[in-house]
This record gives C-alpha cells, structure tokens and sequence, in this order.
C-alpha cells in the first residue's frame, strides 16, 4: 500500500520525508496545524523549533478561548470523577461539543454517592435553541434563558439575579434555580469553548466565585477538542507556552493572534502549511503560493499538497497518550485494530532528521 | 572510559574524605584509584571543590498543578526569555527542558516532585522525562482520596491499608508517599474553611491526625525508605507554629518528614500577631530525632505558589498578584495555582528571616533539609543567593540591613553567627537526602557510586561558586563545564515497586467501575507510554 506521495508521485516515505524536511528548511514563515495525540504534539514541537515555525491546533479557535480563560483570568474548576460522585446540580452553559454528550447522559443517569442529598438536577443555560444533550431516563434541563441574547448577557443577568441587583431582562425558571441552588451541597458548571465566546467564560467563573462566598461549586471543563486540550498541555510543559506559540525568533513566542495559524494562512504570511491530523483536508484555492505538506489518514495523495505522507490514527492504530475529558487527565490508549500505518510522532521525526545533520529531536 | 578528577577538595562526608585529592570514575561509577593504568580523561580540578551531585528533595517541577501555573502565568517568563543555545528546547521559558538544565548547571543531579495526584500519574511523569540530565523522583499523594478515607472509617485493617498504599506507590511509580492537609480537601469539598489537626472529615468522621497516624504507620510497614512526607494543617497561617508542634508530637517514634516548616513557624505576637515561632519549632525538631524538615525558604520577588492544599490556596486567592488564580478540586486533593509576590515589607521579611533561623538553629544538617519549595518560597534558580545566606552571617547582614526592622526585632535571626560550613552544605544537598530517600547509590563518592559529581571553582562569591559549576558529571557523563550544558542526556524517575496484592487489586476494579463508571485500566499505563529508553529506575524498599 503507498504510503507517501511528492505531488501526486507515489514515493517511498524516507523520500517524501527528505523532501518535505528541504521545504521546511527553505521556508521563509512555516505553520503548522495539528490535531493528533501527545507524542505527535512533542514530536511536532521539537521540529517547529528546529525549523522557527508557529503551530496552533487545527481547529484553535475553540481551544484559544478556553487557553484564554486560564492564560488571562484563571479559573475554579472541578474534576470529572468529582462531578459524577459529588454534583447535585448540574449546569450546562450553552452548547456543549457532542463528544462529552455520552457523559451528560452518564450524569443522568446516575446520582452522586459523595452527596448527602443523592439527587440530581439540571440546567441548561442558553436560548430555546441552544442543543441540549440528551438526558437519560426521561429527564429535562431546566432552561435558564432571556430569549435571545447571548449566552455571556445570559448569565451576566444569572449572575446579577443571584446577587439581589436587578436586571433589564430576568432569566426564566430563575426561582427554580435559586431554589436548587439553596438546598445544593455541590453545584457544577459544564462548560467549553467549543461555542462559548471568552467573556461568557469569564462570566460563568464570575458566578462560580461568588457562589464560593458562602457555599461551594465548581465548573467543568468540557474541551472543545480532546486532542487539541492534549496538545496545550504538552506545549506548556514544553515551552512553557500553550498553543499559538512561535519559534520564528528562535525561541518561544505566545502571542495567540499572531500565531493564529489559519489567521497567517489566510493572510498570505505563511509560505509553508505542515499538517497533521487523520483527517483530510479539503483542498484550497491556490493563494499567496503556499505549499502544503500534510501528514494524514490517506490512501492517496492529499489534493494540491507538494507532500503527503499516511499515517495512521492514534489510540486505534497504535498506542497513543491522549487527553481524556472523562478523567481530566491524560490517558494511555493501546492499539484498537493496530496497523503498520506509522504514528505522526515517527513520521516528524524521519522529517526532522533531515532538516540538519544535529542531534536527534528530543521526542 | 576511565576519568580522573585530580587535585580537588573532596568533601565526601559519608565516606570521610575531606580534603585534597582525586575521585576516578570508570563509565558510569565512582571507583577507587585503579592500581595500575592511566586515565582516559583527565579533570584538573586544582582550586576546586569536589562534592556528590546535589540532590533536591522537595521541588514542583512536573505535574499537572506544576503545567497549570504555566499556562495561568504566561507573561511571568516571556520578559526573561534566554537566547537561542544549543541544545533543543533548553532555552524555553519555565519549561521542562529548562528545568533540567538550570538544575544540571548549578550541580544538582537528581530532583524529587513531592506532589504527584495519583490520577495524574502519567501526565507528571511524561512532564518528568522531558527534563532532561537529572534523575527525578515522584511522591504520591494520598489522604484526601475517598478509597483510603472510607477505609480508615470502616477500620479497615492495616494490611488492607499497607496493600492499598503499596499498589498506589507500584502503579503511580512513585519513591514515597505525601499527605497535603490531611482531610481538609475533602472537608472543603463540603463547605469547610479552616481544618486542624483534630478536626473531622464531615461523612467520614475520620481526624486529620487519624489519616497522618494510618499512612505513617503504612509507609513504615511498606518499608517505603522515605518516611511519611508531611505537608500539616493550617499552612501559612498565623499561629500554625502550634499545628507543627502537634504534628511533629505525633511522629511519636515512627520517622515523620515535615515539609516546608518555614510555612509554619508563625506566631502570634506582635500588634500584627504575626511574628517568628522558628526558635521554638528548632528546638523541637532538635530534640525529636524521628523528625526531617525541609525548610522552603523565602526569597523576595515574584513567583507562583502551586499546592495540593486546595483549601488554604482558596483562602489565599485574594493575595493573588497579578490578580488570577486557579482552584482545583481533584479527585482527591486538587489544587490551588495562586501567583503572589514577596515584598521586603513587614511579612516578607518575617517569612525571610523565619526560614533562615530554621536552617541556623536545627543543629543536625542530616535532618534539614535545603529546600524554597520551589517554586512557593522561591523559584530554584534562588538556590545560589540562599546558600551564600547560610554561609555567610556578613551576607545575612547585608540582607537584613534593606528590610523591615520592625520585622527583624521578632526574630533571632541577628543574634544568630553559625555559618554553614562546605561539609555541612554536602550532607544537607548530598548525603542526607540520598540516606532520607532510600538511594544508597548517590550522594556520596564512593565506590561503587554513580558518577553524579559537581566540581565547583572556589571563589569568594558563593553565589557565583555554586551557581555555576566548573565541571558536571552526570552518571559519568560530562553534561555542564563551566556553568554551561555541553552535553544533552536523559535522567530516569526514580520508583518503588512493592508487588500490590491482587485481592485489592479486584477490589479496587470494583470500586472505579461501580463509582467513576471506568475500568482500573483508564488509570493504568504501560512504561512504553513514556516514549522514552528505560524511563524509569527501581529502589528497592527496606526489608
């Protein structure tokens, strides 16, 4: 089976790595754009070192909201395993990505056996349209809305009505909820940046602190991505810098709108685009002659790219280290149906031992 | 390769040498002077002084709480950023790469992470092999965890206790065993602010003291090396003098290490009732010999506080500068992330000062141990100033000349003269911490030793002298000359592994599928998940 292809030339994969690595090295402002598991991420940060590039996931703008929250303003936050065992009211701020609906319906379906009260209810804070997970056994979230105003509007006015002020708008069912809250031991907040804007962040962990006055809560962090939420840790660990940092200057570099990668691609400041994710990108209108090289999930050259390179999917191809959302931490994965599809971390490393004669990457 | 370090000042306490001479190290162990036969390298290390690699017991450096307080504090090291070096990644920021080299260049070799959640295992430990040349340890925290509480509640036998600690240590690879606020982050979990040494966790009705007495007496039946590592109740607070006497009363004959006592040698005197209890505390430590300390000393400046004491780093947000924080209720402690900044005002000069009577007035350097906790006292990097302190009272004095008076007149400290001697700096940085944790294999320059060694130039600044060494080695690798890298290697965490005994092994299966939902095998992983040769190096425990 190919595996590697330079243009549309089927070639062996030491080949495509060799030319891909002259690419890199001859760019003048390289990207890249990730979406894969821990070692993929290290392995990719080493080489955008070794090369001065920026990286940033490949969907950041989600994940640069909630980078935000705790680069800019910090946060109270509660663990998954917590929020089964412990939540008596459940509160979901806006939509939530579907990859932790299975885990709302868990909370549905079960009651917390850390809480004296062993019930539990829920919320849902948005408009008559916001997306609620589906709940087990017949149950609803309680809407807590003021028609259709944002969602950060929504719950400045939850806010301001926990705190006796009064509002231009009042939230519906808010009895309800000041109720709950009353009798609750251990109220929890789901939250993500997946379709949360930044200020309704903050404004949620606004709520939670006052809430802390007297009694105590907690919000959940939900990530927009799994992966990408995987991939700010590794890069704070190892630059100490989340994502959309930059080695342009030979050193790290956060700056989230300057390293915006799909912002310095869209620009035209980008004159080389390393991809790596198992999903494939659609192709491009040929702009500003940036040249792709992408490392993806593939059984054929990636339309418009001068490199492209199979690899195969983490954590069902072969092992991986994940972030898990279901325990707040990371997770080892073994192969699920292991194939001789090598890892984005193999791939970045044969690139990388062709950028320069150095010593190996460090991942 | 044989190597001979000729002509230095050898101070090597455990072994009796003290003065001139040469160490010889074949590949990667010390030995004795070959009886025939030249050597391949030759280290002249004329004017220098010739110690074990340091090692550090109690520093944050990997972790998820360690990697939160980066992501929060961005801005903390971007105005301070090293320019481009040779060796990958080693210039970045408050990173793990940084970490290693910064540890290397000042002579230490081996660093223990005293607060490793066990849920975060895997996190910490990828987090410690990106730290590259030094060895790293972890310490495994327990006592706030629901498993270990109902346990104590429903008096569970202390084998039933041992088997749980034992499998907690094996599958976190773990060198020892903390206990953060016994309790009281469970207790905040429900609404409690304040949490004593006696005082009950609500739903399990189970002391703090009970939780210290139970896991101190599992680590001694385990054999752990490394006694109980104690972080006590009321951390910080004025009057917590009193929670660290009842602590150290409770060691009761077992071994018991206190962490950071300077974070508890408050009183209450003094129109702020707030005022230096260390000459107090000293004394205890020194008649109790069951009992380690380590200090955490403060150093004036910016830096981050990051503790597993959730319920003191909630208490403490409103101190946060810049002003943002991170409060964490984990699975069992949690964590706080509260970035605050030392001033040379009334209180920084008591935290100051009470760290320094701590080292001065503990008479045993094999007891006290070197430590700011990094990062909560101070960023490691203060090490250098810190040992110059202790070393020199003219140094103190200086010091002490720019801060509060007012603050000074509470203390001891200026009628203190000790200066630490050579001798007494390589038993507290070398051969205590090796006898304190169980590793017969360092510390020391003997025989059969690893060839962790720092050769250091003398000069009349410390500060300089021991912030820059002349030559590291590191398993007989040369890794620092002249206080920069020049060789790029990878350390091993250091780990128990008692075997866990399979009846708790079922039970605890039951226990995560029947309350988190997930198999064992969710909080499980392989070496291979390290991605790294042989990440890891086994200690045996005492038999």
């Amino acid at each position: 089976m190919a595996v590697a292809w330079i243009g549309n030339r089927e070639t062996l994969v030491e080949h495509a790595a060799a030319h891909a690595a002259a690419l890199l090295w001859s760019s003048r402002c390289p990207v890249f754009s990730f979406d894969t598991d821990i070692h993929g991420t290290r392995a990719a940060i080493a080489l955008a070192e070794r090369v001065g590039a920026a990286y940033d996931h490949a969907d950041g703008a989600a994940l640069a909201r909630e980078t935000a929250l705790f680069t800019d303003k910090g946060a109270m936050t509660v663990a998954p395993g917590e929020t089964r065992r412990r939540a008596d009211v459940v509160v979901i701020v806006g939509e939530l990505p579907k990859i932790h609906h299975d885990f709302v319906g868990e909370l549905a379906d079960t009651t917390p056996d850390l809480s004296a009260r062993n019930e539990r209810e829920f919320f849902l804070v948005g408009s008559n349209g916001t997306p609620a997970p589906p709940l087990v056994n017949g149950r609803t979230a309680t809407l807590l809305s003021c028609g259709q105003v944002s969602l950060g509007a929504t719950l400045a006015a939850l806010r301001a009505q926990y705190r006796g002020r009064q509002t231009s708008q009042s939230v519906s069912n808010f009895d309800d909820f000041a109720k709950a809250l009353t009798a609750a031991r251990f109220p929890v907040f789901l939250f993500s940046g997946h379709a949360t804007e930044g200020l309704a962040l903050e404004m949620l962990q606004g709520l939670i602190a006052d809430l802390n006055r007297k009694s105590r809560a907690s919000g959940l962090h939900l990530p927009a991505s799994e992966n990408g939420w995987g991939s700010v840790l590794a890069s704070t660990w190892m630059t100490g810098f989340p994502l959309r940092t930059g080695f342009a200057r030979g050193f790290p570099e956060f700056d989230p709108w300057r390293y915006d990668v799909a912002r310095m691609i869209a620009a035209g400041e980008a004159d080389l685009h390393l991809r790596i994710s198992t999903t494939i990108v659609r192709p491009q209108k040929k702009r500003n002659r940036l040249a792709l090289i992408a490392l993806a999930k593939t059984k054929e050259p990636v339309a418009g790219a001068a490199v492209t390179i199979a690899i195969g999917e983490a954590g069902v191809e072969h092992e991986a280290v994940v972030y898990s959302s279901r325990t707040g931490s990371l997770r080892s994965v073994d192969a699920q149906a292991a194939s001789e599809l090598p890892s984005a971390a193999t791939i970045i490393r044969l690139v990388a031992n062709n950028v320069s004669a150095e010593a190996a990457l460090p991942c | 390769m044989l190597t001979k370090i000729a002509g230095g000042d050898i101070i090597d306490p455990v072994n009796g040498r003290l003065g001139k001479g040469d160490v010889w190290i074949r590949d990667d162990k010390i030995v004795a002077a070959p009886a025939a036969g030249a050597a391949d390298r030759t280290i002249e290390a004329d004017g220098c002084i010739v110690m074990a690699g340091a090692i550090d017991i109690h520093s944050h450096i990997g972790g998820g709480n360690v990697n939160t307080a980066r992501l929060l504090l961005p801005e903390q090291h971007a105005a301070h950023q090293a320019r481009p070096a040779a060796t990958p990644l080693s210039n970045a920021g408050w990173s793990t790469f940084e970490t290693g080299c910064l540890y290397a260049k000042m002579g230490f070799t081996t660093v223990v992470e005293p607060a490793m959640s066990p849920g975060a295992a895997l996190h910490t430990h990828l987090e410690l092999a990106d730290i590259p040349i030094i060895d790293k340890a972890t310490l495994a925290i327990l006592g706030n965890d629901d498993f270990l509480l109902s346990m104590i509640r429903d008096t569970a036998s202390s084998t039933m206790i041992e088997d749980y600690v034992a499998w907690t240590v094996a599958s976190t690879r773990a060198l020892g065993v903390k206990v953060i606020n016994a309790g009281a982050a469970a207790a905040f979990k429900e609404n409690v602010r304040t949490f004593s040494l006696d005082d009950m966790v609500p739903s399990y009705g189970v002391s703090s003291r009970k939780i210290v007495k139970t896991l101190q007496a599992a680590v001694e039946g385990l054999g752990v090396p490394h006694p109980l590592h104690v972080h006590c109740n009321n951390l910080g607070s004025p009057g917590s003098a009193d929670t660290a006497a009842a602590t150290i009363a409770a060691a009761e004959g077992l071994p018991l290490h206190l962490a950071h006592l300077q974070f508890y040698g408050y009183g209450t005197e003094g129109k702020r009732r707030f005022s230096s209890a260390a000459a107090r505390l000293a004394e205890l430590v020194n008649a109790t010999p069951e009992v380690t300390i380590d200090i955490g000393q403060v150093m004036f400046g910016q830096t981050v506080t990051i503790s597993s004491d959730v319920m003191r780093q909630f208490s403490a947000r409103g101190s946060a500068h810049p002003k943002k924080a991170v409060i964490h209720d984990g699975d069992g402690n949690g964590g706080g992330i509260v970035p605050y900044s030392y001033g040379k005002d009334f209180y920084g000069t008591m935290q100051w000062a009470i760290g320094l009577e701590l080292f001065l007035l503990i008479d045993d350097p094999w007891r006290v141990f070197f430590t700011t906790d990094h990062p909560n006292g101070a960023p490691f990097t203060a090490y250098p100033a810190l040992f110059e302190l202790l070393m020199s009272r003219k140094a103190r004095n200086e010091m002490a000349a720019g801060l509060s008076q007012s603050a000074l007149a509470l203390s001891t400290l200026a009628a203190i003269d000790r200066e630490y001697t050579f001798e007494e700096i390589a038993i507290m940085t070398r051969a205590a911490p090796a006898k304190l944790l169980g590793l017969t294999d360092r510390g020391h320059l003997g025989g059969g030793a690893i060839a962790d060694i720092a050769v250091y130039r003398r000069d009349e600044d410390i500060a300089k002298m021991l912030g820059k060494a002349a030559y590291v080695f590191k398993d007989g690798d040369l890794v620092v000359q002249n206080g920069e890298i020049t060789h790029y290697r990878w350390g091993k965490a250091l780990r128990l592994n008692p075997s866990p005994d399979k009846a708790m092994v079922r039970r605890l299966e039951d226990y995560h599928q029947q309350r988190y939902g997930l198999s064992l095998d969710w909080f499980n992983f392989p070496d291979s998940a390290i991605a790294r040769e042989q990440p890891f190096g086994e200690v045996p425990c005492r038999t």
